[in-house]
């Protein structure tokens, strides 16, 4: 079990490796072998960790660099491990789901080496480490978009990989800083995150570094005003490449708000409180809106992804443990429900190759179990309680509402607007009678739609309806660092305020 | 007793599981059986247990854990006390005559196994929200029925209307539950916990201007399931789905869930009796408001679909003046007759094929007697006379409207029982009485099954006798309510049931004198009042167009001038600006030395300058 986190992280890549001596016909089976081994390797670390423990566990350390202190170290705590679990989850159905015939083995190939940064990202506790999984993570859905893609795929992947890039440079410029301002205090190199966790900077510098990671960040996420590569992306990427892209990359930025910006610079953090929900707050309405906007399904659903992270967002600046445990909850939702969503979509486009709603209508009468799905999906979407879409979304906002009712409210019409355009898109797409006479005579899920699709389904229910050991092995990591960030606090507003908003009572 | 409070709360839901393994099969009449077997079983666990409570038992459950994280601990609990199991009976009982009543009216249905799940889910949400020992479970109910009514107004989903009033119902009710959530929020962060026992033992603690914020976020939740103005609109639209989806939902069961809501927290609303005011006055000008848009409708679903509006103002009336168990009886015996009318209008739909207008009906007592008797009771329950079920609760209404010395409101609801007589009697004149006009459009009606009408007994009988049961209803349920007590004179109380009485027995007679004689004529058509009320004040087309397009307006500038033609837009010209950027400066490297020289010069000029003039630290 101790080598079990560099095993995770690295098996992928090397099963991938072998996969090149593979033949083009059996390739799609032995990716979903390693996807499901992979996964099976994350269930067991779920099952090994143990859930009393806020820390750390399974680390592994191995000095890489010791004069500058970069070394190779993995861990992995309660707001990791799902994240985990879900990579390597929506991996392995994405590739079952996976119905692409050309140069199918490149494209396996890369999504395990897809599937390794991204865990690599997940349990990376050194900066560099980390620096170097999150850049590699762009390479990959940069080929997946650029050589399966439709359309202006060339200008989507070009767009795509230089936007979040770009954003990344600066917080390689943060690192390298951070690192200096590290061996500064200390007289020692060390780029390892538990180390800097300790490192109280003051609070004009916290300001600046905040600044450079939250571009990279916000770029990731995306925030509003610099979302517009995600639309994009998913317009021109092939199913596969839009699941992983909303299911797990999107929320490689709101895991890095958590697991850096907030507890690097705990003051700054409350200092950018405001702009940053206003920010996420402009982003849930406004992408609700241009979602309802779109003629595109797979628009919609883009649209609607960065409403969600808004959220997401919102729930992690509410800084107690509600907002926080319900932001990553959300996360894990959101990854399910898009993901599925995305591939529901897929579904459609494979029978028809087009994705605009005005082509159906009419869809449930000849594809019962197709809307039938898809319908429970768009509950989750909507937030539904009992599904998993609920918990995460109340969560956040209920944490949220400690700081600022207003901006709740405002953020709170999202459950409004995302009820707008899910229910306009199912009503015109599966609603109505089937006017056009290409769709008369449409097939319904088949076997290997359903495989893919089931265990979404299931787990929407499951986890909606008994979330609590996942929210609890969350929560107890939370509130850990939330200590951690009120320990280091410099001001007395800050210290205050977390004090405050992870209290019952008191003032309005 | 737990058992039992487990097999109510979840046969419903086994059947609905049931049903939905045969919904995508050809119409099986076994899921209506075993739906209707489950039904019936949570109806006589509820009554069981409405025994148990009788004899002072509150059964309390915690069933499990659902989420903790912060200082939340939520898990799923149910109780069952004086109120709940008051909703239970209820529910259960005209769900399951609702659902054996639909075995006849869905028989030709091709989503015949689909409908049942639907209903069956129905009942499940519906009992989740009235068992539920904390807001939060009474949140998953609000939801849940919210859901099932959404797919049961679309149930006929290949028509637009229906596709489009189950969206506005479902989104209208979204509104509303933002403002519900964020009151939930509220409650959360200053008590700790969602649920009721902790929340109303420490609500007397609480800063004042707090509750009323509590009262009013709640009331506003309220008002969306229960369909109060301003979001009335959509429970006129949700007539598209099936009538007996329109009996159950519509008018019996999920549209009290908002005064069930108010006569729950009771304890936290008697507390602001300024909250309660707003909802009694707003609940006032329903009751005269939706009764003024049923007296001039020509579609037999949407008069009653008015009278539901209008009923519900009266019990927010009552429960908004802390007559909490009034309100809950008048909920109760409104469920009975008000389903009794939809199911009535069920079979005459069936009859005319479907037809609605009541202009075209007329005489139709010859053919179809039982449906129209039954229609007769359910209508002079609804008038509030006596001996009849609507009189006894309807009447204290307007007592305890009185009592609080509130006139207006007392008057509004003198005036809306008049309306409401006017209207009962005017549909009912229209339909089985008059000229047979009918057999001029071919229309051959006929009575229904004969087992549709015995299901409907039990709603006729309860519509006639429910009324007598006042006292005991009053004590089993003030044993959890506050009493109400009444402080006029008995002189007092009898003349102003005299009034009443006589106000709507004339009203009556003569609405059915008028239009025993051919009703009134075509002229009164182009008065102004008259098209107004006939548009429904023109809300409707207000809502479309100054929120609906504009909101789709907004969304397309938002989409096609915001993010494609400013952001976007910026984006590219950054990495245009850049690109060309590069593509000039490439000149500098030409391979041409002399210009490499230059190129070199001007490099040593600025380090040089940068040299003397730059200082660190200075």
């Amino acid at each position: 079990m101790e080598h079990i986190l560099s095993l995770i992280v690295f098996f992928p890549l090397i099963a991938g490796l072998f996969g090149l001596v593979v033949n083009k016909e059996n390739i799609k089976t032995f990716g979903i072998a390693v996807a499901l081994v992979e996964f099976i390797f994350s269930i067991i670390l779920w099952i090994g960790f143990d859930s009393t423990n806020a820390g750390y566990q399974f680390v592994q350390y191995v000095a890489l660099i010791p004069q500058f202190g970069v070394s190779y170290y993995l861990g992995v705590d309660g707001i990791s491990l799902f994240l985990v679990v879900l990579s390597t989850l929506m991996t392995l159905i994405s590739l079952v789901g996976l119905n692409i015939k050309k140069d199918i083995k490149n494209l396996v190939i890369t999504i395990l080496f897809l599937e390794m940064t991204l865990v690599g990202v997940f349990l990376s506790l050194d900066m560099i480490l980390f620096y170097i999984f999150w850049e590699l993570s762009l390479i990959p859905m940069l080929y997946i978009i650029g050589a399966w893609g439709s359309g202006q795929r060339v200008y989507a992947a070009i767009k795509f990989f230089l936007y979040t890039f770009a954003g990344s440079a600066l917080m390689l410029v943060g690192i390298l800083y951070l690192g200096y301002q590290y061996y500064l205090a200390t007289g020692t190199w060390s780029f390892a995150v538990p180390d800097w966790y300790l490192l109280v900077l003051p609070f004009n510098t916290q300001l600046w570094l905040f600044g450079a990671f939250f571009l990279a960040f916000a770029v990731k996420v995306p925030m509003f005003p610099f979302h517009t590569w995600l639309p994009y992306a998913h317009g021109q990427a092939p199913t596969i490449g839009s699941v992983l892209l909303a299911a797990v990359m999107l929320k490689m930025g709101t895991y890095a708000f958590i697991r850096f910006s907030l507890p690097f610079f705990p003051d700054a953090s409350v200092y950018f409180l405001y702009p940053v929900a206003i920010v996420a707050t402009i982003m849930v309405i406004y992408a609700a809106m241009v979602a309802y906007a779109q003629k595109d399904m797979k628009q919609v659903i883009a649209y609607s992804s960065i409403s969600h992270m808004g959220i997401i967002i919102l729930g992690t600046f509410a800084m107690n443990a509600e907002g926080l445990t319900g932001s990553i909850f959300l996360m894990l939702s959101h990854g399910i429900v898009s993901g599925a969503l995305f591939m529901l979509v897929g579904v459609i486009y494979d029978r028809r190759h087009t994705k605009l709603m005005s082509e159906f209508g009419g869809l449930a009468t000849v594809m019962p179990r197709y809307a039938a799905i898809f319908g429970v999906l768009m509950m989750a979407a909507v937030g539904l309680p009992l599904t998993i879409g609920f918990v995460g979304e109340f969560l956040s906002l209920l944490g949220f509402y400690r700081v600022s009712w207003i901006i709740t409210l405002f953020a709170g019409s999202g459950i409004i607007l995302g009820a707008v355009y899910m229910l306009t898109l199912f009503r015109k797409s599966f609603f109505g009678k089937v006017t056009n006479e290409k769709n008369k005579n449409l097939k319904d899920l088949d076997k290997r739609e359903f495989t893919a699709l089931i265990p979404l389904v299931a787990l929407v229910v499951i986890l909606g309806v008994y979330p609590k050991p996942i929210l609890s092995t969350i929560d107890l990591s939370v509130k850990k660092m939330i200590n951690l960030m009120e320990r280091k606090a410099l001001l007395p507003d800050t210290k205050e305020f977390l004090v405050k908003v992870n209290s019952i009572g008191g003032t309005k | 007793m737990e058992k039992y409070l487990y097999v109510a709360l979840f046969a419903p839901l086994v059947g609905s599981l049931f049903s939905l393994l045969f919904t995508a099969q050809k119409k099986n009449v076994i899921t209506a059986l075993v739906t209707s077997g489950l039904l019936l079983l949570s109806f006589v666990s509820s009554l069981s247990l409405m025994y148990a409570v009788h004899s002072d038992m509150i059964i309390h459950v915690k069933m499990m854990d659902w989420i903790s994280a912060g200082n939340l601990n939520l898990p799923f609990g149910f109780v069952v006390d004086n109120v709940s199991v008051v909703m239970m009976v209820t529910v259960t009982l005209v769900s399951s005559i609702v659902n054996i009543y639909s075995m006849g009216y869905m028989m030709h249905d091709k989503g015949y196994n689909r409908f049942f799940t639907y209903i069956s889910a129905f009942v499940f949400s519906m009992l989740i929200l009235v068992m539920s020992d904390n807001f939060i479970g009474l949140f998953i109910g609000w939801e849940g029925v919210g859901l099932c009514s959404y797919l049961l107004i679309g149930f006929w989903y290949e028509k637009d209307t229906a596709s489009w009033a189950g969206n506005e119902a479902f989104i209208m009710n979204r509104v509303a539950d933002l403002g519900m959530l964020m009151g939930l929020f509220l409650i959360y962060w200053q008590f700790g916990s969602f649920e009721y026992d902790v929340v109303f033992a420490h609500i007397g603690g609480i800063n004042p201007a707090v509750v009323t914020t509590i009262g009013l976020l709640l009331f506003i939740g309220a008002m969306g399931k229960s369909a109060q103005f301003p979001f009335h609109t959509w429970l006129a639209d949700a007539m598209e789905g099936p009538t007996p989806v329109s009996a159950l939902i519509h008018a019996a069961t999920m549209v009290t869930a908002g005064v069930y809501l108010i006569i729950r927290a009771s304890a936290l609303f008697s507390l602001v009796p300024e909250v309660g005011h707003v909802i009694a006055t707003l609940g006032a000008f329903v009751a005269v408001f939706a009764a003024s848009m049923a007296l001039v409708n020509r579609d037999l679903k949407r008069i009653i679909a008015y009278s539901t509006l209008s009923q519900l103002g009266y019990m927010f009336v009552a429960a908004g003046l802390g007559a909490y168990w009034i309100a809950l009886f008048h909920l109760m015996t409104h469920a009975f007759f008000k389903s009794l009318l939809f199911l009535g209008a069920g079979n005459i739909m069936h009859a005319m094929d479907d037809e609605l207008d009541i202009k075209k009906m007329g005489g139709l007592f010859n053919a179809m007697p039982y449906t129209a008797i039954l229609m007769a009771v359910a209508s002079v329950a609804l008038c509030g006379i006596y001996p009849f079920a609507g009189y006894f609760s309807k009447d204290m209404i307007l007592a305890a409207a009185f009592n609080g010395g509130n006139y207006y409101i007392w008057a509004a609801l003198f005036i809306g029982a008049g309306m409401t007589a006017f209207y009962s009697f005017r549909l009912i004149m229209m339909v089985f009485f008059g000229d047979k006009v009918y057999k001029k459009l071919g229309f051959h009606p006929h009575e229904t099954y004969p087992f549709v009408l015995w299901t409907l007994l039990p709603l006729g009988i309860l519509s006639t006798i429910a009324g007598f049961f006042e006292h005991p209803f009053e004590e089993f349920t003030t044993r959890l309510l506050s009493k109400y007590d009444f402080s006029f004179s008995h002189t007092t109380e009898i003349g102003l049931i005299f009034l009443t009485l006589t106000f709507v027995i004339l009203v009556v007679l003569a609405t059915i004198y008028k239009y025993g004689r051919g009703g009134f004529s075509k002229q009164i058509e182009t008065m102004p009042l008259y098209i107004l009320l006939k548009n429904q004040y023109f809300i409707p087309k207000i809502y479309e167009t100054m929120i609906f397009r504009p909101y789709y307006v907004l969304s397309r500038f938002a989409w096609k001038q915001i993010d494609v033609r400013i952001i976007d837009f910026t984006v590219d010209l950054i990495a245009k600006i850049l690109y060309l950027l590069g593509q000039r400066s490439r000149k500098m490297q030409s391979g041409n030395l002399s210009d490499m020289l230059r190129w070199m010069v001007v490099g040593i000029v600025v380090l040089l300058a940068l040299a003397i003039f730059y200082r660190p630290g200075m």
